[in-house]
């Protein structure tokens, strides 16, 4: 066991961090802190992924053949954690490189590649993901959104809701209904969202500008090639997606560098000798250091070429808590920058409150420890 | 970055398994408040075990392996100070070693006993002598936690004075306490989920009630948490990580303790069920240093400054 970076890792993460320096404006955290779906920072994203994409920053960990530098799950985590720190300057399209771009490489058709692989490489393309509906949330597996065949093609009507960036996105991953078994009755498909028939509705929201969305479909028409996998195969798919999700978001370490930046403010204030505010600094950074082992040893068990199951959910709820105290340590000693005192807070802010509820509630993480680490009893259904 | 196992830290992990292993259960109707094995002390010294950090290519970390292994014991071993903190001081010196703060001396002291060495940290430095029999004052029959413990009457104005830094006796110190803090609440969590997975309430499992479940589950992400934060702060060596350990130990250990008595109700009242073995220990634990509030003041002072 060795808890260092390798200089070459640690050379690869300098690299990122010194090009967002060089290459983000000089008014880059005002900009940013509206939130990765706002429609500023959804342009500025695409014209920025592209400029990653030619410096070899996009997509690093892909294979090779595909156009990446076949890189391990330590670099794609270490870019992971340096985007993130700075704001996340690839606004929703960080999406495309850490699970639509590896589910469409293990899923999709040769045409489905064809046609979406090199968009996401050229840093052009924004997805949204057409799963949780009104009267399905955490019990996604009850969605009724309906794809009906109809000769070629599927008519999809339905409703989704909370959906991030389906104000801007080109293409909907969307989690359809095509029979009536709970789970195996889900299919996937892929709709560009100026289909006729779709009608997207900016809900306003804590969390930042053009974030989250109610899209409603009418009759919309999608030709049977759009379809992503087999009939039924869906849950099956967005299993492997979200264990790439949850991993591919380090909280963790914006949470830390919120917290960082939160004691420099008290320190120029003069109001970082106080025990109390200390020693609560110091419990926000033991629990953000412990959620970021958690996640490394999850990293670790990709590298070995391991399965990874439950513990994501585990490494996931530490990094909530880590959010969660840290979030509450800047309102309680730092409240001017949820005024306009620190974009960076202010950015932090936004993005945290929203860890324990985006890509699984946080009580699902919990369910899933007790059955699944845990493997306590089933509860009764 | 490398966090899976080595083959040398597997095997020894193995090692300690199969030897200990007719120390893994509580010998029936037991009702002490604290077990110690003299034969299981004997095995671990004979083997080694609690030498592996001088070894080069086991190194702390490994030490740590084997400290949270040892703590998941109902049996208590001195091994934390002894495998962690004693090679920096002097590796030579007769255990048990016992770890005292200067000035702190009416806190009870695990594992002191006349014979035993007596490592004393403070602003005077690191000092060491051989407790004897009237520097030892015997707890009795009031001691309701899961070590031996005594108390110290003095510390001898000709104690041996060693060349190393107290900060860093302190930083391993506080390794060691996260270490075996971590195998504690590992081996508690354990043995609460057998209880509530087996006893039947309303006609079904406890652990089939979600009150339990999410606290059951929250209790193992924070155990996960210490166990990682103790290997990275052994094998960093770092004075912020050892303290964040430490803390999150700490934080830990309280934050379970009661909860899992808790859930066995009256059983986990009773000395029949061996849970106290380990909620015991981390109870004297988070007393360890000063307690929470004095090891984020020193990862504070060691992050920030």
């Amino acid at each position: 066991m060795n808890f260092e970076w390798t200089e070459e890792q640690q050379a690869f993460r300098r690299k990122i961090e010194d090009f967002l320096r060089a290459n983000l404006p000089a008014d880059w955290e005002a900009f940013s802190k509206h939130g990765p779906a706002s429609p500023a920072l959804t342009e500025f994203a695409r014209g920025f992924c592209r400029q990653l994409a030619e410096n070899g920053m996009l997509f690093p960990h892909w294979p090779k053949e595909v156009g990446g530098e076949g890189r391990g799950p330590w670099e794609q985590q270490i870019l992971a954690e340096v985007m993130w720190e700075f704001g996340e300057p690839r606004g929703g399209q960080y999406m495309n490189v850490n699970w639509i771009g590896p589910t469409l490489m293990k899923y999709g058709t040769e045409a489905q590649k064809a046609r979406y692989l090199p968009q996401i490489a050229n840093g052009e393309m924004l997805w949204c993901q057409g799963f949780s509906e009104p009267d399905s949330g955490s019990d996604l597996a009850s969605l009724r959104t309906r794809a009906t065949l109809d000769g070629d093609v599927y008519r999809v009507n339905g409703q989704k809701i909370w959906t991030s960036y389906a104000g801007r996105a080109d293409t909907c991953f969307l989690l359809t209904r095509t029979s009536d078994d709970r789970k195996r009755g889900i299919t996937i498909l892929l709709v560009p969202m100026d289909t006729p028939g779709i009608t997207v509705r900016q809900i306003p929201s804590l969390i930042g500008e053009g974030d989250i969305h109610e899209v409603f479909f009418d009759d919309v028409v999608v030709p049977v090639s759009q379809r992503f996998g087999e009939e039924g195969q869906a849950w099956e798919i967005i299993g492997f997606s979200l264990t790439n999700e949850r991993l591919g978001i380090p909280r963790y370490h914006l949470a830390r560098a919120a917290l960082d930046r939160a004691v420099a403010m008290l320190k120029d204030a003069g109001d970082f000798s106080l025990p109390t505010v200390r020693a609560e600094a110091a419990r926000c950074a033991a629990l953000c250091e412990a959620a970021r082992t958690a996640n490394h040893a999850i990293v670790q068990k990709r590298v070995d070429g391991l399965t990874v199951g439950p513990e994501s959910s585990s490494a996931r709820y530490a990094t909530v808590m880590a959010e969660r105290n840290v979030c509450e340590f800047i309102v309680e000693y730092v409240p001017e920058a949820l005024a306009g005192g620190s974009d960076y807070l202010q950015m932090h802010h936004q993005r945290g409150i929203v860890a324990g509820i985006a890509s699984g509630a946080a009580e699902i993480q919990l369910n899933i420890i007790a059955g699944d680490v845990l493997e306590l009893p089933r509860e009764p259904r | 970055m490398q966090l899976s196992l080595n083959e040398d830290q597997v095997q020894i992990l193995d090692f300690i398994d199969s030897l200990a292993k007719p120390y893994a259960t509580v010998p029936m109707h037991d009702i002490s408040f604290a077990l110690t094995s003299d034969e299981l002390d004997g095995a671990l010294v004979e083997n080694g075990f609690l030498d592996v950090m001088a070894v080069e290519e086991l190194g702390p970390v490994t030490a740590a392996l084997v400290v949270e292994r040892l703590a998941r014991l109902p049996f208590a071993v001195e091994a934390a100070a002894s495998s962690l903190v004693r090679p920096l001081i002097d590796p030579d010196l007769p255990r048990p070693l016992c770890l005292v703060q200067e000035g702190a001396l009416r806190k009870p002291v695990r594992f002191l006993k006349a014979g035993a060495t007596v490592v004393v940290v403070g602003e005077s430095g690191v000092r060491s002598f051989t407790a004897s029999e009237a520097q030892v004052r015997v707890a009795g029959d009031e001691v309701l936690y899961g070590y031996p413990v005594a108390f110290l009457n003095e510390v001898p104005g000709d104690a041996r004075v060693h060349d190393v830094a107290a900060d860093e006796v302190l930083r391993a110190w506080r390794v060691a306490l996260a270490a075996e803090a971590a195998g504690l609440l590992a081996a508690a969590l354990e043995s609460v989920k057998t209880y509530v997975s087996e006893r039947k309430q309303f006609g079904r499992p406890l652990a089939t009630f979600q009150a339990m479940r999410h606290r059951l589950a929250e209790a193992q992400v924070v155990t996960n948490g210490v166990y990682w934060l103790a290997l990275r702060a052994a094998g960093t060596g770092t004075a912020g990580d050892a303290a964040l350990a430490a803390l999150h130990a700490q934080e830990a250990a309280k934050r379970v303790g009661y909860d899992y008595h808790q859930f066995l109700g009256a059983m986990g009242m009773t000395l029949e069920h061996p849970l106290h073995l380990w909620t015991y220990r981390l109870k004297l634990l988070t007393a360890e240093l000063g307690g929470r509030g004095a090891q984020a003041l020193a990862a504070a002072d060691a992050i920030w400054g």
